[in-house]
């Protein structure tokens, strides 16, 4: 099966690398992961395609006080033991990112889910969100969701990972240990770079995928040239009024 | 980054349109019919998303129409990362996120920051 497919008279071709790493994407989320099972991870992905029809959802949405809606997300009921805490960190993210807090994390957690679950859960929302919104762009068909491979979670902690200047752990680059695997291009790396580090794999499998879709670290400061089929300053209006759309303040 | 990537071709923009809206004074090739379309896919809205890609698409080429949904859909997934881990955004853009910046855009009229105490400079 390839990557995009598209209904008859709307063909569009995509690069390879962009292709190739939404393939890598697919079957990664299909993986066993650092701390869910391969079959945990599609039923996420799953659950993040579902959250689009929650009412629940359209309900916090619409109010002016996201907090403060009574009632309940409408689940697929396919995250097992981690049903609750999942299926609140998924919809709210997936449906109202911008008005989170750090208060809101720590009652997900408080739900049951680990730092290392959620941490996996949000990088797994961000790849699978990037892919479906490029699909719905370009008018491809949704691609389905990859068969889940067995095998069990690595359950790997870094050892360098510290609560400090985020909601969840960082590794900060000089904290890196050989152990975590590659995990930043350089000894400077900005926080969306840090995001998911607490998770080395995850954060290696999402910017596998986001330096197709944007820009590779080393370009992303070179502001006279691009490296795309668009200019720089059409890619930086898309950017930030996509962001600005969330109430993305980063 | 929109200001820093005009400012390498010589040119201004006023960044307050991130926020509200761009009037069509942005010189910037095809901004509105992109801006259209950016908003169309994060809104899901079905009939917006043909009729901006339709009207891109003779604009920007295959290659330009890809490229600028890859952008679109990466930032979609970028903000995930960003408000679920709760990242700081002071020092954002490798520090041209100046306090400044974020009143003159509007940023500080977000939920996030909205009655927050300032952030240290």
């Amino acid at each position: 099966m390839t990557a995009f497919q598209f209904e008859a008279g709307n063909s569009i071709a995509i690069r390879d690398d962009l292709t190739d790493a939404h393939e890598s994407a697919w079957v990664a989320i299909g993986k066993p992961g650092t701390w869910l099972t391969g079959a945990q991870r599609v039923a996420v992905a799953a659950e993040i395609r579902h959250a689009h029809g929650c009412a629940h959802c359209a309900r916090i949405k619409a109010a002016l006080s996201p907090n403060a809606v009574a009632g309940q997300h409408a689940g697929r009921g396919a995250l097992g033991t981690l049903e609750a805490g999942a299926v609140e960190l998924i919809h709210r993210v997936v449906s109202d990112p911008g008005r989170l807090s750090e208060r809101w994390t720590q009652e997900v957690l408080a739900l049951g889910l680990s730092e290392g679950e959620y941490v996996e859960i949000t990088g797994i929302i961000a790849m699978v969100m990037m892919m479906d919104a490029f699909t719905r762009a370009l008018g491809a068909t949704e691609r389905a969701l990859p068969a889940p491979q067995a095998g069990e979670p690595t359950r790997h902690w870094p050892a360098g990972a510290k609560k400090q200047a985020a909601w969840l752990p960082l590794v900060e680059p000089e904290d890196a240990t050989e152990a975590d695997g590659p995990l930043y291009p350089g000894p400077k790396a900005g926080y969306i770079y840090r995001g998911l580090s607490s998770v080395p794999q995850s954060l290696r499998d999402y910017w596998a995928l986001a330096n197709m879709h944007y820009l590779p670290g080393q370009f992303v400061y070179k502001f006279d040239s691009s490296i795309r089929a668009i200019s720089r300053p059409q890619v930086e209006i898309l950017a930030a009024r996509v962001s600005a759309l969330h109430q993305c303040v980063y | 980054m929109l200001r820093e990537s005009m400012h390498a071709g010589g040119k201004e923009v006023d960044v307050r349109g991130v926020t509200t809206g761009f009037d069509g004074g942005v010189d910037i090739a095809h901004a509105g019919l992109l801006v259209d379309w950016a908003e169309a896919t994060v809104l899901r809205d079905a009939a917006g998303i043909v009729a901006a890609r339709g009207a891109l698409r003779p604009l920007l080429g295959e290659a330009g129409l890809v490229d600028a949904a890859a952008v679109i859909a990466a930032f979609h997934g970028f903000v995930r990362i960003a408000d679920a881990i709760g990242i700081p955004y002071t020092g954002a853009a490798q520090g041209r996120d100046v306090p400044e910046l974020r009143a003159e855009v509007g940023i500080n009229d977000f939920y996030r920051l909205r009655g927050a105490a300032p952030p240290p400079a």
